[in-house]
């Protein structure tokens, strides 16, 4: 019976899942993000969070503009997180070169305010130190929920 | 002192407001899931390998040929992940190896809760034996999945010959966080104007500590390193 359970528990599970139907990952971990804030919002006793600030790397694979689309749509039913403001920080791309082990740091963003395409630099790029054209990037994987506010 | 202005007066309040430094990853959850799964696993007696590909480069073929090849020797279990249908795992099931469905409904991506009910059912699949390997076929997708750990001990990403050997340059995210990249479909050279080297190169550009091998399923060219790689991580 034991074991039968465990089989029929673990088929319920996998035909369809309450908490991945989100079709974009960015939606997903834009969920995740409200699940802490509504966490924390409550462990520290807050009406409201104001205020949000979400690191972002740039070699994380999320875009920017889709996760903050993401989580302005999803607080909307969430009532202690409606107002809150999200901040987002995305650092500079930076680039170990593979010769002489020198990070380089990449910019940002481009004039129009739309992220850069981080890893086509690497290839207009070379190092600063040497010269050469083998720069990989180095670290910029998180995604990070640094700050928030509340009252 | 106040926390908010710095001012040495008194300790006073401006408004209700309070500021909570977090410094928590949005992804730990999925990361303390896909710890506790490389637990499970390892305690099925098995490494995981998660494949990662776009769709149609040849996932199932492969898994399809390693079985054929790997034989009686080696147990082998499957966690298939497609958005809909048993077609893959009806596949493997065909070659006598056990194998799970996960259906996602529309997620273009397997996360570490997923394949935990999966480790379930194919631990109950197994009957108590031990199993030598996990292959974990994720959703068709050279994007979303490269931000979700699974738990697995080697993280493959397929690139068939007909996709182009831009793609390494194209998806660096999923490039960055693999382990070993395998050039498919090498059978269609010919056909296709795929450039290996340019592939390699950028792919290694990316991730320097990638292995590398180019085969073919259907011919069973450069299949023997695949198997080779495979018995030298089970002999580890």
């Amino acid at each position: 019976m034991e074991e039968k359970a465990i089989f029929q528990g673990g088929i319920q599970l996998l035909t369809k899942t309450d908490n991945h139907d989100n079709t974009m990952h960015e939606l997903s971990l834009a969920q995740n993000l409200i699940d802490q804030l509504l966490q924390l919002s409550k462990q520290h006793d807050a009406k409201t969070v104001t205020k949000v600030t979400v690191m972002i790397g740039p070699f994380s694979g999320i875009v920017v503009e889709s996760f903050a689309f993401g989580f302005k749509a999803l607080k909307q039913d969430h009532q202690p997180i409606t107002g809150a403001q999200l901040i987002l920080e995305t650092p500079a791309p930076e680039y170990i070169c593979l010769d002489c082990k020198t990070i380089n740091t990449g910019d940002t963003r481009t004039a129009d305010g739309h992220p850069k395409a981080v890893y086509e630099t690497i290839n207009d790029k070379i190092c600063s130190a040497c010269g050469s054209n083998r720069l990989s990037p180095n670290g910029g994987a998180e995604l990070i929920l640094k700050q928030l506010e509340m009252e | 002192m106040c926390d908010v202005c710095g001012c040495q007066l008194h300790d006073h309040h401006h408004s209700d407001s309070r500021i909570v430094e977090v410094n928590q990853s949005l992804l730990e959850a999925n990361q303390k899931q896909a710890a506790s799964n490389k637990t499970h696993i390892e305690k099925m007696g098995a490494i995981a390998i998660n494949l990662i590909s776009s769709p149609g480069s040849g996932k199932t073929t492969l898994l399809e040929r390693t079985i054929d090849e790997l034989g009686d020797s080696v147990k082998i279990g499957v966690i298939e992940g497609d958005i809909e249908t048993e077609r893959d795992a009806d596949r493997i099931r065909a070659k006598g190896v056990p194998a799970v469905q996960l259906t996602t409904g529309g997620a273009c991506h397997l996360d570490a809760p997923m394949v935990h009910g999966g480790l379930h059912v194919l631990e109950h699949l197994g009957k108590g034996t031990k199993f030598d390997i996990i292959f974990i076929e994720n959703v068709g997708n050279l994007v979303c999945p490269a931000s979700f750990d699974l738990g697995e001990h080697r993280r493959a990403i397929l690139l068939s010959v007909p996709e182009g050997s831009d793609k390494p340059v194209k998806y660096p995210t999923t490039f960055k966080g693999a382990d070993l990249f395998m050039i498919t479909k090498i059978d269609l050279y010919q056909h296709f104007d795929f450039d290996p080297e340019e592939a390699k190169s950028e792919a290694l550009k990316i991730q320097p500590d990638l292995d590398i091998l180019s085969l073919s399923a259907t011919t069973g060219e450069g299949f023997d390193q695949w198997i080779a790689y495979l018995k030298n991580l089970l002999n580890k």
